[in-house]
């Protein structure tokens, strides 16, 4: 698999960067998105085809990986929007990063450690009251041996 | 066939180690029958040749295995159990029958094995550090709690509950690096590992992945005499920092999840495939168990889970460059077991090429069963898991100092490799480094011991012999026992010295091992000195006559048995 240098990238190393295939489907659907998307693509002026690009993604398989079923109808409707937001994070590549250094966490404050105390979590009910299925003492879950 | 007597077993010894070193000239085609017998002599130890461990894994078991040739088709084997004194025995007590096997096709199995094949072994270990809280959050953990009450949204996986790292895993993970020689990463993070199992809530593992904190580095330990002795050097390939995942308990139609210890924090240890026989692998785990305990960093109990180790096993022709298919093994909780399962799945693979099968050895994740002895498919491997790995987001970079890594050096205690050699340039035997290196209160006993100024030898056949009995028989530790370390040196000085003989000597011992006290305080509270004056001794002698003149007569007309009754007397 190819890696792209942005580190934001790796969000999505599902998806195969391809520099030959390019998106230009964005104004049509970018409607669906939140504003914020919609306002980082005109503010920032980014062209799609300047780019390089990433493959669109196999959404089955994606809703698989994420334990999602979607109808056929869904991964129609869900692919030109997934579309999207690859083609938004495959606009990064074309940041010029020549003068920065490089940097494994986007933050570098760095640590914020705790001391090694223990502290009770008081409000157990509330906890164990969110399990959907409990039966003292233990979290009741669906069958899961033998089933891979 | 007959066991072995205890006195016999040193010298028969000796005779099992130079029958299997002559293994390979013993094998040519023409000697056939050599082979085929000593195939059985192999099999017989692949399935009992063990490293048993007590409960509490502190001292190794030892099977010595003896095999004596009687003819040249048939190889007697004897097998006698020395154990050393402060240890339990968990299995096989009884004496294992001779192999019965068809003897063609296992003679083919061990030519082709022994030849022509090398085994390559790899192991991955998962230490749980003993830190109070859990990795993430402050939840205390405490092994055997009530399920699900060490919880809190953090762990469980709540919605926008964010993790802040333990301090105390760092400087365990640093003093680890640092033990095993490891270059240490100075700038590091935290990836997250997708998988979805209920035993993790969060439905990601918070693990490190390209870059782990500690890389390179390398562990050196001493085979015990018994399995061929020897040093050995193996090679690290990384530490890294993780989350351990809740507990599940399968049921039929279900499962139910304790969530205790999920968050706890885990470091795994990746091994270079540098073994290559199960006893290499098991002497690999007992010193990577020696030195977190010296380090403090986990109690490295692998019955309650703190130290996991998932071996690989591939065998390849020897001379080939490529490693051959590799099989990885689970459910491994003891150090026998690992000796075991191992060289089951060598013989296994060995027999599976000896039949033309090479290619039903596929990348599998076997289960190693204890009752059966044998390992079993577990899962086949389809393909690498895609765990989509990315950096958490919600924990920051890890940043050591060398400052801080410099400090954290500095405080590392003796390490079990520098105790051997220490103890070794002092003239000790190996066999008594091992015992006194093995557990770091023992050893740390034993130098106080030796800093009151007592003889090394001395020193070292007490707390091995009776002390090591004594703590056996009433379920101590070191620790734990009444006797102090000057007070054992001020014992061997006073026999050394004539003060108290040998035998009264051992008799305080005891009472000093029960009751505390001192050696000076005892020989006075029972009047217990030797009396060395000569002339105080005639003195003694003349009274015992002079008040016993019936019996005097009767001796002096003959009846030298009374010589017992006057020695009785004077004493």
């Amino acid at each position: 698999m190819a890696m792209g240098s942005s580190r934001a990238l790796l969000i999505l190393s599902n998806f195969k960067f391809k520099p030959t295939v390019s998106f230009s489907s964005s104004s049509s659907s970018s409607k669906s998105f939140p504003s914020f998307i919609r306002n980082n693509f005109r503010t920032r002026n980014f062209s799609a085809e300047t780019s390089s690009s990433l493959q669109p993604p196999d959404l089955p398989r994606l809703a698989e990986t994420a334990r999602i079923s979607l109808a056929p109808n869904e991964v129609e409707e869900f692919a030109p929007k997934i579309r999207q937001v690859v083609g938004w994070f495959g606009q990064l590549q074309a940041v010029d990063l020549d003068n920065v250094e490089p940097a494994i966490r986007a933050d570098t404050e760095g640590d914020n450690l705790r001391e090694d105390v223990p502290e009770t979590f008081e409000n157990k009910e509330a906890l164990i009251a969110s399990v959907p299925s409990y039966k003292e003492p233990y979290i009741k879950v669906p069958k899961v041996l033998n089933k891979e | 066939m007959s066991v072995s007597s205890k006195s016999s077993s040193k010298l028969l010894k000796k005779s099992a180690s130079e029958s299997l070193l002559s293994r390979e000239e013993a094998l040519s085609p023409q000697i056939s029958s050599w082979s085929t017998s000593l195939f059985e002599c192999q099999s017989f130890i692949l399935s009992h040749f063990s490293l048993l461990c007590s409960d509490k894994e502190r001292v190794f078991h030892v099977y010595d295995f003896i095999s004596e040739v009687k003819n040249h088709r048939n190889v007697a084997l004897y097998c006698s159990m020395k154990s050393s004194q402060t240890q339990t025995a968990t299995q096989e007590k009884q004496q294992p029958p001779k192999v019965k096997v068809p003897q063609h096709a296992l003679k083919r199995t061990v030519d082709k094995f022994t030849r022509d094949y090398e085994a390559i072994i790899g192991i991955e270990t998962h230490i749980q550090l003993s830190t109070l809280t859990k990795a993430f959050c402050s939840c205390p953990y405490n092994y055997g709690s009530q399920p699900n009450t060490s919880i809190c949204p953090i762990c469980m996986g709540l919605p926008g509950a964010l993790p802040v790292l333990n301090s105390k895993v760092i400087e365990f993970v640093v003093k680890l690096g640092l033990a095993h020689n490891c270059k240490l990463s100075l700038n590091s993070k935290f990836d997250r590992k997708q998988y979805f199992y209920p035993d993790l809530p969060k439905g990601y593992q918070i693990s490190q992945f390209d870059i782990p904190i500690a890389t390179g580095g390398y562990i050196d330990l001493d085979i015990p005499l018994e399995f061929g002795g020897g040093h050995r050097k193996f090679g690290i390939t990384r530490v890294h920092m993780e989350e351990d995942a809740g507990k599940l308990l399968h049921s039929g139609n279900g499962a139910q999840v304790d969530l205790n210890r999920a968050g706890v924090p885990l470091l795994e240890i990746v091994s270079e495939p540098d073994m290559r026989t199960g006893i290499e692998a098991a002497e690999y785990a007992a010193e990577l168990q020696r030195v977190v305990r010296y380090l403090g960093i986990s109690n490295g109990n692998m019955q309650e889970g703190s130290l996991r180790c998932d071996v690989n096993v591939s065998i390849r022709p020897i001379g080939q460059p490529e490693f051959g298919t590799k099989v990885e093994i689970k459910n491994l909780n003891s150090f026998s077991s690992i000796n075991r399962a191992i060289d089951f799945e060598i013989s296994r693979q060995a027999q599976l090429h000896s039949q033309g099968q090479g290619d039903h050895i596929v990348q599998e994740t076997r289960l190693w069963e204890e009752g059966a002895q044998k390992t079993i498919m577990m899962r086949k491997k389809e393909g690498l898991s895609d765990y989509r790995y990315f950096p958490e987001p919600d924990l920051p970079e890890v940043i050591l100092t060398q400052e801080y890594v410099d400090s954290v050096h500095n405080s590392l205690p003796e390490l079990p490799e520098m105790k051997r050699r220490r103890y070794e340039n002092m003239g000790l035997s190996m066999q008594d480094v091992l015992f006194l290196a093995n557990d770091m209160n023992v050893a740390e006993y034993f130098d106080a011991t030796l800093s009151s100024g007592a003889d090394l030898k001395l020193a070292a056949n007490w707390i091995m012999g009776d002390i090591a009995a004594y703590m056996k028989n009433e379920k101590l530790s070191i620790n734990e026992i009444k006797l102090t370390p000057k007070e054992l040196g001020e014992l061997i000085a006073s026999i050394k010295g004539g003060t108290i003989s040998g035998k009264i000597g051992k008799e305080i011992l005891f009472e000093l091992l029960a009751k505390g006290g001192t050696v000076k305080g005892l020989i006075e509270e029972k009047d217990l000195v030797q009396i060395n004056d000569p002339v105080e001794i005639g003195k003694m002698i003349d009274k015992v006559i002079s008040e016993n003149p019936k019996q005097f007569e009767q001796y002096r007309g003959g009846k030298t048995k009374l010589q017992g009754f006057f020695a009785g007397q004077v004493r």
